[in-house]
C-alpha cells in the first residue's frame, strides 16, 4: 500500500505568479503555486496529493459533480465561482486548461484562479449607476449628447431623442442639432455657444427653444463641457433637459404675479396687509396716497404712528378681533382720522392671514373711501326730509287753494244759473253786483296765493346778518300813523348791537304782521301795548311779540292757529293770511314760530331765528 | 210748497247766502230764515233758543269752513246739545278733501239727525234737503 506521502512543491512552479494548479487525471493536486494557495489560503500539506474535488465545498459553483464534469470535458473553461462565508462572499475566476505531457497526452488540468470580487463589484455598480441615471434622465428630462471631434461624430442618448422628438433610431449630425434650435435668438446663440467651446472650450448652460421634429416648440436647457486629451479638445459632452413644463410655470407664475401687483397697486381702494403688531407689511399705491406718502416710509408703521390716538386703537381692536376670532371683518363702515384732524369714510373689510397651523400671523386690509358717498347720503337723505315736508305743504296747499278757487268758481256758477233764469229786471242788476263781488273776491284770493307761493317756492333764500332793533325801528316809522290812530304804545326792548340772520324782506313781514294783528286783535277796553323782547338762546335768536288783546282759547284753536285762512275773531279785516305767510317764511329759514296766549289778557309770539348759516 | 217754522244757513260767504236764500224761495215756506257768519253765531242763537223754549230750526245749511268755529266744531257743540227732534243738516262745502267727506260720515253715522252733504255750486234745492223721508 502505497503511503500518502507530501510530495514537496516543484520550485519554478512554486514560485509563478498567477495563481496556478495541477491536477492529475486522478483528480488528485500534484502542484500548486503559492500564490494560488495563497489565495484560497491553503496549506501544501493540507493538498498535497488530495482530490481537487474535496478542496472547493464551499464554492456554489464548484460542487463534486460540477468540477467533476468540468476537468473531465478535457476543454478549456472559464468558470467564475463564489466562496460564501457567513460574513461574505468572495468571488474567483478560474481557468481550466488541459494539461499535455510531451506526447500531448492529456495528463490532467491546469487550474488558474484569480480574485474577481472587486471586478464583480465594480460590475454591479456600474449596472446600478446606470439603471439609476437612466431612471433619473427619464424622470427629470435630462438627456445627454456626445461630440466627438476626431471622428466628429454626434451622439444622443436616448432621452435626448425623446427631447426631440425623434426615433431612437435617429441619428444627428451638428448642423441638424443645431438646425432644431428655433429660428432668431435661440439658434443663434447654440451656434456661437458650440463654436466658442470648440475653440476654447468655454463651457456653457443656456435656457433655450427648440422645435421638435412633430413642430412643437420647446424650452430646453442645453449644456456642454470640454473633454481635453493631451491639452487637446477631443470631446464634447453635454447635458440636455426638457424644462418646457417649468419655464411655463415660472413664465406664468411671474405674470400671474405681475397681474396680480399691478392689479392691487392699481385698485382704487387701500390695500394693506399687517403683521401680527399690526404694523403695516404691504401697502398699495392708494393707501401711499391717501396717506400722503410712499411705501417706503409706510412699512412697519402702525395706526398709533399715522392717525389719532383714538381711532388707531379702534383700528386695532378690530385687528386682534380678526385674528382672535380668524373670521373677516367684511364691510364695516369706519372712520378714519388722521394726524392733521382730516376724517374720510370708509368701508372697511379685514381678512386674518392664517399658517398652517391654523394660527393668524396678520391679516389683509381693504377700504374704500365712502366719504363722497356719505356725504351725498346725508344730502340725500337732508333733500328727502326736506321734500316730504314740502309735499306735506304742498298737498295742503293744494287743498286750501282748490277750496279757496273752487268756491269762488262756485259762487260764479251759482250766479250765473240765476241770471240766466232771472226775469226781473231789478233782480237781475242784484245778481250782477253779486257777481261783481265774487269777481273782486277771486282777484284778492289769487293775489294772496302768489304771497304764498313766493315764500313756499323760494328753497334758495339769501340770508344776512341784520341789527334786529333798527329792522324793527324801520317797521315802526313805516306803520306810525297806523300806531297813532290806534293809540299804540310801542315799546322796543331789543339789545342795540344784537343781528339775527334773516333775508330782509322776511323780518320786516314777520315784524309787520306780529305787529299789525296784535293791533287789530287788541282789547277795546283798553289801549294797546305792544312790547318787543330779543336774546340770543343756543344757536338762536329769540324774538317776543307781547300784547295786551284779545287773547286766543289756545286749546280750540292751538293747532290751527298758523293755518291758511283760519281766523279767530269777528273782525271785518282778518284776513286769516298774515300768521300763515309769517310761519312759512320762518321756516324757509330754518327757523321756528311758538305760541302764548291767555283769553282777555294777551298774546306772545316767539320766533326763533336759525343763526347756523345752513 | 213745504213749510217750515225756522230754518238756519250758517256761512261765512254773503253770495251762497244769498243764493241759498234765492234757492229756498222757490221750495219752501218759511218766515224764520236766520243767517249766521260763523259756527259759533249759529251755536249762540241756537242756545238762546232752548233757554226760552223756541223751536229748534227744522234744517240747518252748514258750511264747513268758517272762521271762529267751523262747520265741523259747529256740528260737535250741536250733537253735545242733546236735541231730541230730528234736525235736517245741509252740509255743503266746495272742499273736495276726502277727508271731509269722512268726518261727514262719521257725523251721520253718530247723531240722530238727518245730514245731507252737497258740494258747491247746488243750483236747486231737493226736496230731501228740506223734508225728511217719508
Amino acid at each position: 500500500m502505497k503511503s500518502i506521502e507530501t510530495v514537496p512543491q516543484n520550485y519554478i512552479l512554486k514560485q509563478l505568479p498567477k495563481a496556478t494548479a495541477f491536477v492529475d487525471k486522478n483528480y488528485s493536486i500534484v502542484d500548486a503555486s503559492d500564490s494560488w494557495l495563497h489565495l484560497f489560503n491553503f496549506k501544501w500539506e493540507d493538498l498535497s496529493g488530495k482530490s481537487i474535488l474535496n478542496v472547493f465545498t464551499d464554492h456554489e459553483q464548484l460542487t463534486k459533480t460540477k468540477l467533476k464534469e468540468y476537468l473531465d470535458s478535457n476543454k478549456r473553461k472559464k468558470i467564475q465561482h463564489v466562496q460564501v462565508t457567513k460574513e461574505d462572499e468572495t468571488w474567483y475566476e478560474s481557468i481550466l486548461t488541459p494539461w499535455f505531457d510531451e506526447k500531448e497526452n492529456v495528463v490532467g488540468t491546469i487550474l488558474q484562479s484569480e480574485n474577481i470580487s472587486k471586478r464583480i463589484e465594480k460590475e454591479l455598480e456600474l449596472k446600478r449607476t446606470k439603471i439609476l441615471l437612466k431612471a433619473k434622465s427619464e424622470v427629470a428630462k435630462v438627456g445627454s449628447w456626445e461630440y466627438d471631434l476626431i471622428s466628429q461624430k454626434l451622439s444622443w442618448c436616448d432621452q435626448t431623442k425623446k427631447i426631440h422628438e425623434v426615433p431612437k433610431s435617429f441619428v444627428p449630425t451638428v448642423s441638424q442639432g443645431i438646425d432644431f434650435y428655433k429660428q432668431g435668438y435661440s439658434r443663434n446663440k447654440v451656434s456661437m455657444l458650440f463654436h466658442k467651446i470648440l475653440e476654447d472650450g468655454t463651457p456653457y448652460s443656456q435656457r433655450l427653444i427648440i422645435i421638435t421634429a412633430k413642430g412643437e416648440e420647446k424650452w430646453v436647457e442645453a449644456g456642454g463641457k470640454a473633454m481635453k486629451k493631451n491639452g487637446e479638445i477631443v470631446k464634447i459632452i453635454g447635458t440636455f433637459q426638457d424644462i418646457n413644463d417649468q419655464v411655463i410655470a415660472e413664465k406664468k407664475t411671474k405674470e400671474s404675479e405681475q397681474l396680480l401687483s399691478t392689479l392691487i397697486d392699481n385698485l382704487p381702494i387701500n390695500v394693506y396687509i399687517k403683521d401680527k403688531e399690526s404694523r403695516k407689511l404691504l401697502v398699495n399705491k392708494t393707501e401711499c396716497e391717501y396717506i400722503g406718502t410712499n411705501a417706503k416710509n409706510l412699512i412697519g408703521k402702525s395706526d398709533f404712528d399715522l392717525y389719532d390716538k383714538k381711532i388707531a386703537q379702534i383700528s386695532r381692536d378690530e385687528d386682534l378681533e380678526v385674528m382672535r376670532s380668524l373670521k373677516p371683518m367684511v364691510g364695516v363702515e369706519t372712520i378714519n382720522i388722521k394726524k392733521d384732524g382730516s376724517s374720510t369714510n370708509f368701508l372697511t373689510s379685514k381678512i386674518p392671514l392664517i399658517n398652517s397651523n391654523g394660527e393668524a400671523y396678520g391679516l389683509i386690509g381693504m377700504s374704500m373711501d365712502i366719504t363722497h358717498i356719505k356725504e351725498k347720503e346725508d344730502e340725500l337723505r337732508n333733500l328727502i326730509n326736506i321734500t316730504a315736508i314740502q309735499n306735506k305743504k304742498l298737498t295742503n296747499f293744494a287743498h286750501i287753494v282748490s277750496h279757496n278757487l273752487r268756491s269762488h268758481t262756485a259762487n260764479f256758477s251759482m250766479l250765473l244759473d240765476f241770471l240766466i233764469h232771472e226775469k226781473e229786471e231789478k233782480e237781475k242788476d242784484r245778481i250782477m253786483t253779486m257777481l261783481t263781488h265774487a269777481s273782486d273776491n277771486l282777484l284778492d284770493t289769487l293775489e294772496n296765493l302768489n304771497d304764498v307761493v313766493a315764500i313756499s317756492t323760494n328753497v334758495n333764500i339769501d340770508k344776512k346778518p341784520l341789527n334786529l332793533k333798527e329792522s324793527i325801528l324801520k317797521v315802526q316809522q313805516n306803520l306810525a300813523a297806523f300806531l297813532e290812530k290806534n293809540k299804540v304804545e310801542f315799546v322796543n326792548h331789543v339789545p342795540n348791537k344784537l343781528s339775527v340772520l334773516s333775508v330782509p324782506a322776511y323780518l320786516e313781514s314777520i315784524v309787520l304782521n306780529l305787529v299789525t294783528n296784535a293791533v287789530k286783535y287788541s282789547n277795546p277796553k283798553r289801549n294797546p301795548l305792544i312790547t318787543l323782547r330779543a336774546k340770543k338762546q343756543d344757536n338762536s335768536v329769540v324774538l317776543s311779540v307781547e300784547d295786551n288783546g284779545l287773547g286766543i282759547d289756545l286749546n280750540k284753536y292751538g293747532g290751527k292757529i298758523f293755518g291758511m285762512y283760519k281766523t279767530f275773531h269777528n273782525k271785518k279785516d282778518a284776513r286769516g293770511l298774515g300768521l300763515y305767510i309769517i310761519k312759512n317764511q320762518i321756516e324757509a329759514m330754518g327757523g321756528s314760530i311758538t305760541v302764548n296766549s291767555e283769553v282777555g289778557k294777551g298774546t306772545t309770539f316767539n320766533v326763533y331765528f336759525n343763526e347756523e348759516d345752513k | 210748497m213745504k213749510k217750515i217754522n225756522s230754518l238756519y244757513i250758517i256761512d261765512d260767504d254773503p253770495i251762497a247766502i244769498f243764493g241759498i236764500k234765492k234757492m229756498l224761495k222757490l221750495k219752501v215756506e218759511c218766515n224764520d230764515i236766520k243767517a249766521f257768519e260763523n259756527g259759533k253765531m249759529a251755536l249762540d242763537d241756537l242756545k238762546g233758543r232752548i233757554e226760552y223754549g223756541d223751536g229748534i230750526p227744522e234744517v240747518i245749511f252748514l258750511d264747513i269752513n268758517m272762521p271762529i268755529m267751523d262747520g265741523w266744531e259747529f256740528l260737535e257743540e250741536l250733537l253735545n246739545l242733546n236735541i231730541e227732534e230730528k234736525v235736517i243738516i245741509n252740509v255743503i262745502t266746495s272742499s273736495i278733501d276726502p277727508s271731509d267727506y269722512q268726518k261727514w260720515n262719521h257725523f251721520r253715522l253718530n247723531s240722530i239727525h238727518h245730514l245731507n252733504f252737497r258740494n258747491k255750486p247746488i243750483y236747486k234745492i231737493e226736496v230731501t234737503d228740506v223734508s225728511l223721508a217719508s
